[in-house]
C-alpha cells in the first residue's frame, strides 16, 4: 500500500514537472520563433499571419501579450479540448495587461494619452456622480467606454440607479483605463511599419496610421478608419461642410450626432442630423470644415497649443484669438469654440478684415478638404 | 529589440523545458497539415467551396463571396451550429468536383469563370438540396454579421450603403427634467 | 425551502407584472424563470442569431440542445423540431420573455375584438367566442400598462379605437421616410393613418432615455434600455420591494396539489438540474400559451389524471397566433433612411366592418429590414443567386417598403397543444406537441388584407408589388401565441374564469396570453399586460379577503 502511495507521488511530481515545463517551454517557443510557435496551434494561425503583415510585424507575440501562468495553462486546456470560441478575442483582462506594453515603444503617445481625458480610468468614468445623477447607467455606455469589458454594465458598476454612491465592483478594473490603446488602434491591421508618426497637421495630405481603427463592441472587432462613415451634418436645414479626414471618422463613432429627438424643432421640420446633437462637436462657424485632428491631439484631446497653427494668419480681426470670449478661454463662455461665428460678437455686421485674409494669404486651412 | 536579450539567452532550464513541451506537442498530435487555416474543410474542399460561393455571389465592383470570407463563415459553422450538415458538405463538394472533372477534366477552382458557372448551374439542377444549402449559407455569410467570419469588414453592408458601425449618438438628457414615475 | 405566498412561473410580459403587483401588495413571491437574465455580452445584436433570424440559433432562448417540440402535419406524420426552427413556434425563454427582444408594438384591442361571436357569429368549424370581459373592463388596465411600462405613439388619428381616458404617456418618435411616403397615400385612399403605439421611450421616461434609432430592433435587446419590457420595468420594481425573489435557470416540472385538490406549490429543476419544491399559498402560471398549457398537462395526479384544469379536455385547445399577410412594394426612389425602429405608421380601418369577413387586422409598415432579410425578398423573377441577384440587392435594398399585419385568427378547437407521449426534453418532461391547423376563413381574410396592403403601396408609388399571403399547413402560434387556457364562464368550454382563476382549483391562476379567447387583429402584448394587471388586482382583492388559506 505504501509503495502505491510513493509511486503515485512520483507520478504526480512528474506530471507537475511536465506541465510546468510545458508552459515555460511553450513560452520560450513563442518568443523565440517569432510567432511560429503560436501559429502551430491551428486556431491561432490566422492571427499570427495577420500580425506578420501588420505594422507590428517586427514585434514578438509575447512582447505585447504578456500572459500569466494561469492564462497560459488555460490556453493549453482550450487547445487540447478544442473548445475555443468562434471568435477568438482578447478578454478585458488581456487587453489591460497588454496596454502598458505599448509604452515600451510609444513612450510619447502613451504619456500623452495617459495624462488626458482619453486615459481616464473605469472609476473616473463609471462612478462619476456628476454624470450618474443625471443619466442612468446603461449597456450602451460600454460602446465607447470600457468597450473590452466582458459583461453587463450591472456587473461593472453598482448601484444601477441615480442615487449612488457608485462603485466599480470589478476591483481589478477600477483603476484601469476605460479607453485603452486598443479602443482606437488595431495592432494586427495590415500595414507597413513607420519610423516616426507623421506630423500632427499636414497640409499636403492626410496621413492615416494603418493601425487606426475603431473597436466595435457589438462585432468585437475593429473597423479601420478609412472604412468608417463620416456623416452628413446639418445646421437646421443647411448641409454643413464636414472634413473628410478619415481619422475624424473614429472620433465620430463616439462623439456622434443623433437623429432628431421627439419634440425638437429639427424633428418637427424633418431636418436630418443636427450639429451639436448628442455628443457631436462638428465645427461650424469660423471653424466649419476643419478636421477634429486639426486642433485636437487624438491621444488626449488637448487643443491648447493648436490655435497658433493657423492664427493670427487666419484671423480676420487681427486680435489674439486665444483671448476672445469663447469656450477656449473659459468653459463657461456662451460661445462654443466649435460653433463660434463672427456674427456672434459682431452683431451689427462683420467689420472689414484687418489681417491678411485666407484668399490673400493663398493658403487653404489645414484639414479642410471639403 | 526590447526583450531580445532576455529571449536570446537560453537557460538550461528553458532548454529542457522546451524539449518537454516539444515532446508534449508531438504526443498530442498538433497537426493540421491538410487543413491549412481551415477548421473543418480540407484545403481542396475549401477551393471547391470558394469556387461555388463565388458564382453565387460573384465579384463586380464589390468583392466576391470568397473575398468577403464566406468560406470562412461556412467552415466555422460546420464545426459549430451547422455540424449537422457536415456529411452534406463532404458529399456535395465531392459531387461538384466530379461534375467538373467529367465535363471539363479539371478541378472546379481551376476553371475559367464561365465554365465554373456552368458547373454550378448543373449542380443546382442535379443536387438541388445541397445547392440550396450552399446558396443560403453563402447569403448568410455575405450579408450577415462580420463576427462570424463572412462579410469581412462589413463589405456587403457598405455595398448597400449602410455604414458600419452606424453612428449612434447618445441622448443628452437630464433625468431631473424627464418625466418620471 | 420557506413557504411563500405565491409562486409565479415565467418572468415574461405577464409574469413580471403579476410578480410586481403581488410583491407591491405585500405578498411574498418567488418568480421562476427557465431562461437567464441576459447580459450585454449576450445582446450583441447578431444579424444571424437573434429572436427573429435564427439560422445560428435563438439569442434569447431556448437553446437547441435538449428542448425539442413535435408537430403533426395534415397527413398525421410527426416532425421533431429544434428550438431555432420554424415549426417550433418559439417566443423566448429569458427574464423579460418576449418583451426583451420584441418590436414593442403596444396595441389595445378594439371593443369588437372582445365580442367576436356576437358581432359575426361563429363560422362553421370554428370555436369563435366572446370574451367574458369587455374592453371597458380592461380599459383602466390598458392605461396602467401604458403608463407603467411606458408607451409612445399617437392614435388620435384613427376613429377606429376604443375610448381612452388618457392619451399615451409619450409622443411618437419623429417619423421616418417611409412614414412620409405612406401617410399621404393612405389619406388619399380615405384611410386613417396614425403613429403606431410602441412600448419604447421616445423621450426620457421612467428614469431611462429615449430610443437611439438604431437599425436592430425587433428580435434584439436594446442597449440603451429604451425598449420597455418587463425586465427593465416591473421586474426591478418587484425585486426592489424585497418581497420577490427571482430564480433563473429554473424549469417548472409540475404544479403540486394536495389531497383536496388545491395547489400547494411547484416542483422545478433548478439551474443545476436538481429537483426542488417550492410550496406556496397560490400558484400563478405565466409561461405563455404553449408552455403554460404544457405545464398544466404535465401536472397529473390521482385527482387530476388529465392534468390541471383539464377536466373537460379544454387545456391546449383554441391555439392561435396571427396570420401575417401583406405586400412588398418596390419603388423607383429611396424609401430607406436607416433610422430605426422602422415600423412607424399603421391603419386600423380594416380590423372590422368588411361584409362577409369575420374581422380583419391592422396594417403597418415593417421594421427595418436587415440585408439578410432582403435576400429572399427581391422582386419576383429575380434570380436567386449570381451577379443578377447581387445587383438586385444593391438596387432594391433601399427602395422597398413592406406593409403587413396580423390577421385576426378564427380559432378552432382542433388547433391545440398536447404533450407528446414519447419525446422528452433534457429535464425528462414530455414536450409540446402541436396539431390541427388554421381555420380556412382566416386565409380568406388574410388574402383580402394582403390586397389592401398592395393597394396602399401602389397608391404610394410602388412600381412593382408582390403579395405575401401564404397558406401554411401548420398551427399558427409563434411569438403571438394565445388561447390555450381560454377564459370563460362555463367550466365545460373554458379553463379559467373571468379573473384567470382555474375553474376547479381556486388557488391556481393562469395569467398570460393563454387566456385570450380571441387574439385581436393586433400584436397582443399590451392586452397580455392589461389582463395581467386586471387579474392581479382581482387576485390581491381576494387575497386580502381570504388569504387563500384553507
Amino acid at each position: 500500500m505504501k509503495r502505491w502511495w510513493k509511486l503515485a507521488g512520483w507520478v504526480f511530481a512528474f506530471a507537475a514537472l511536465v506541465s510546468i515545463g510545458s508552459v515555460e517551454g511553450a513560452s520560450y517557443y513563442y518568443t523565440s520563433q517569432h510567432g511560429q510557435g503560436c501559429a502551430s496551434c491551428h486556431e491561432m494561425a490566422s492571427y499570427v499571419s495577420a500580425v506578420h503583415g501588420s505594422a507590428h510585424r517586427a514585434v514578438n507575440c509575447m512582447q505585447c501579450h504578456t500572459a500569466s501562468l494561469a492564462t497560459r495553462l488555460r490556453h493549453i486546456r482550450v487547445h487540447l479540448e478544442r473548445s475555443w470560441p468562434e471568435q477568438i478575442r482578447l478578454r478585458d483582462v488581456d487587453v489591460l495587461e497588454m496596454t502598458p506594453n505599448c509604452q515600451n515603444c510609444h513612450q510619447q503617445e502613451y504619456a500623452t494619452w495617459h495624462a488626458g481625458p482619453h486615459g481616464a480610468t473605469c472609476s473616473q468614468i463609471f462612478a462619476n456622480p456628476a454624470h450618474n445623477t443625471q443619466r442612468r447607467l446603461m449597456n450602451d455606455c460600454l460602446r465607447c467606454h470600457g468597450m473590452h469589458f466582458n459583461g453587463d454594465i450591472r456587473d461593472l458598476v453598482q448601484p444601477q440607479n441615480t442615487q449612488g454612491p457608485w462603485k466599480v465592483i470589478r476591483a481589478d478594473l477600477a483603476d484601469q483605463p476605460a479607453m485603452p490603446c486598443a479602443a482606437c488602434h488595431q495592432m494586427h491591421r495590415e500595414g507597413t511599419p513607420s519610423t516616426r508618426p507623421p506630423g500632427r497637421i499636414s497640409v499636403a495630405g492626410l496621413p492615416v496610421h494603418d493601425t487606426l481603427a475603431f473597436f466595435d463592441r457589438r462585432e468585437q472587432m475593429h473597423f479601420t478608419a478609412v472604412s468608417l462613415a463620416i456623416p452628413e451634418m446639418h445646421d437646421g436645414a443647411r448641409l454643413v461642410t464636414v472634413s473628410q479626414d478619415p481619422r475624424g471618422a473614429i472620433c465620430y463613432q463616439c462623439h456622434a450626432p443623433r437623429q432628431p429627438e421627439a419634440g425638437t424643432a429639427a424633428a418637427a421640420n424633418g431636418w436630418d442630423r443636427q450639429v451639436g446633437s448628442g455628443d457631436d462637436r462638428t465645427p461650424m462657424g469660423v471653424h466649419e470644415g476643419l478636421s477634429c485632428l486639426a486642433c485636437h491631439d487624438g491621444h488626449n484631446e488637448n487643443a491648447r497649443a493648436s490655435c497658433k497653427t493657423c492664427h493670427p494668419r487666419m484671423s480676420h480681426c487681427g486680435i489674439d484669438v486665444e483671448k476672445m470670449d469663447t469656450s477656449f478661454l473659459s468653459a463657461s463662455s456662451a460661445h462654443n469654440i466649435h460653433w463660434v461665428k463672427c456674427t456672434d460678437c459682431h452683431r451689427k455686421g462683420v467689420p472689414k478684415a484687418k489681417a491678411p485674409t485666407r484668399a490673400s494669404a493663398g493658403v487653404r486651412p489645414p484639414g479642410r478638404t471639403g | 529589440m526590447l526583450s531580445g536579450s532576455k529571449s536570446a539567452l537560453v537557460t538550461r532550464r528553458q532548454f529542457v523545458a522546451a524539449g518537454v513541451a516539444g515532446g508534449a506537442a508531438v504526443a498530442i498530435g498538433c497537426n493540421a497539415t491538410d487543413r491549412g487555416n481551415w477548421e473543418f474543410l480540407t484545403v481542396d474542399q475549401s477551393r471547391t467551396l470558394a469556387a461555388i460561393c463565388d458564382q453565387i455571389v460573384p465579384a463586380d465592383d464589390f468583392p466576391a463571396a470568397s473575398q468577403a470570407g464566406v468560406p470562412d463563415y461556412i467552415d466555422r459553422q460546420l464545426i459549430r451550429h451547422y455540424r449537422r450538415y457536415q456529411d452534406e458538405y463532404r458529399r456535395g463538394l465531392e459531387q461538384a468536383e466530379a461534375l467538373s472533372r467529367s465535363r471539363f477534366g479539371r478541378e472546379l477552382a481551376s476553371l475559367p469563370a464561365r465554365q465554373q458557372l456552368e458547373i454550378v448551374a448543373a449542380l443546382e439542377q442535379q443536387k438541388p438540396e445541397f445547392f440550396a444549402l450552399v446558396r443560403n449559407h453563402t447569403m448568410e455569410g455575405y450579408y450577415g454579421s462580420p463576427r462570424h467570419g463572412g462579410n469581412r469588414d462589413a463589405v456587403s453592408w457598405k455595398m448597400l450603403g449602410l455604414p458600419e458601425p452606424p453612428l449612434l449618438g447618445r441622448a443628452q438628457y437630464d433625468l431631473g427634467k424627464g418625466e418620471s414615475q | 425551502m420557506k413557504r411563500v405566498n405565491a409562486v409565479v412561473v415565467g418572468a415574461g410580459a405577464a409574469g413580471g407584472i403579476v410578480a410586481k403587483e403581488l410583491a407591491v401588495a405585500g405578498l411574498s413571491v418567488v418568480l421562476l424563470e427557465r431562461g437567464k437574465w441576459y447580459t450585454a455580452a449576450d445582446c450583441r445584436k447578431d444579424d444571424l442569431r437573434n429572436q427573429r433570424t435564427t439560422v445560428l440559433g435563438n439569442a434569447f432562448g431556448p437553446e437547441d440542445e435538449g428542448t425539442p417540440r413535435v408537430w403533426v402535419d395534415a397527413q398525421g406524420a410527426t416532425h421533431t423540431v429544434l428550438a431555432s426552427e420554424g415549426g417550433y413556434n418559439n417566443n423566448a425563454a429569458c427574464v423579460g420573455g418576449g418583451t426583451l427582444s420584441y418590436g414593442a408594438q403596444a396595441w389595445r384591442y378594439m371593443p369588437q375584438d372582445f365580442r367576436m361571436r356576437s358581432t359575426y357569429g361563429a363560422p362553421a368549424g370554428s370555436s369563435l367566442e366572446d370574451w367574458p370581459i369587455s374592453y371597458d373592463d380592461l380599459e383602466p388596465f390598458y392605461e396602467q400598462a401604458e403608463y407603467e411600462i411606458g408607451v409612445s405613439g399617437d392614435d388620435s388619428g384613427t376613429p377606429f379605437r376604443g375610448p381612452r381616458r388618457r392619451p399615451l404617456p409619450m409622443p411618437p418618435l419623429p417619423p421616418g421616410r417611409e412614414f412620409s411616403v405612406l401617410e399621404p397615400a393612405a389619406k388619399r385612399l380615405g384611410l386613417h393613418p396614425f403613429h403606431i403605439p410602441m412600448a419604447r421611450n421616445s423621450v426620457p421616461y421612467n428614469g431611462r432615455g429615449p430610443c437611439m434609432r438604431c437599425r436592430w430592433c425587433v428580435g434584439f435587446a436594446c442597449e440603451v434600455d429604451a425598449k420597455n419590457g418587463s425586465q427593465n420595468t416591473v421586474i426591478p420594481v418587484a425585486l426592489n420591494t424585497g418581497n420577490c425573489e427571482l430564480r433563473t435557470g429554473c424549469m417548472a416540472k409540475e404544479i403540486l396539489t394536495d389531497e383536496r385538490g388545491r395547489a400547494r406549490g411547484v416542483a422545478y429543476f433548478d439551474e443545476r438540474g436538481r429537483l426542488r419544491e417550492q410550496w406556496s399559498d397560490i400558484v400563478v402560471v405565466s409561461g405563455c400559451a404553449t408552455e403554460s398549457a404544457r405545464l398544466l398537462l404535465n401536472s397529473t395526479s390521482g385527482l387530476f389524471p388529465y392534468g390541471l384544469g383539464n377536466r373537460y379536455d379544454q387545456v391546449g385547445r383554441h391555439l392561435q397566433g396571427h396570420h401575417y399577410t401583406g405586400a412588398l412594394g418596390y419603388f423607383d426612389f429611396e424609401t430607406y433612411d436607416d433610422i430605426g425602429p422602422g415600423a412607424t405608421i399603421a391603419i386600423s380601418d380594416y380590423n372590422h366592418g368588411t361584409p362577409d369577413l369575420c374581422g380583419g387586422g391592422m396594417l403597418a409598415n415593417e421594421f427595418i429590414r436587415l440585408p439578410i432579410h432582403m435576400v429572399d425578398r427581391l422582386p419576383p423573377g429575380t434570380p436567386r443567386w449570381g451577379l443578377a441577384h447581387k445587383q438586385a440587392m444593391r438596387h432594391w435594398h433601399k427602395r422597398t417598403i413592406v406593409i403587413m399585419g396580423p390577421t385576426q385568427q378564427i380559432p378552432t378547437a382542433d388547433a391545440r397543444v398536447t404533450v407528446d407521449p414519447a419525446v422528452r426534453d433534457k429535464w425528462g418532461l414530455p414536450v409540446c406537441r402541436f396539431s390541427g391547423n388554421v381555420h380556412p376563413h382566416t386565409f380568406e381574410i388574410g388574402e383580402v388584407q394582403a390586397r389592401r396592403a398592395e393597394a396602399w403601396l401602389k397608391e404610394a408609388g410602388a412600381i412593382h408589388t408582390s403579395l405575401m399571403a401564404g397558406k401554411p399547413t401548420i398551427v399558427s402560434a409563434g411569438q403571438h401565441q394565445a388561447g390555450t387556457c381560454r377564459m370563460g364562464n362555463d367550466p365545460r368550454t373554458s379553463v379559467v374564469n373571468k379573473t384567470c382563476q382555474v375553474h376547479d382549483v381556486d388557488n391556481l391562476f393562469v395569467i398570460d396570453s393563454s387566456v385570450h379567447v380571441t387574439n385581436g387583429g393586433f400584436n397582443p402584448v399590451l392586452t397580455i399586460m392589461a389582463v395581467a394587471y386586471y387579474a392581479s388586482a382581482a387576485l390581491v382583492r381576494e387575497w386580502k379577503g381570504t388569504g387563500f388559506r384553507s
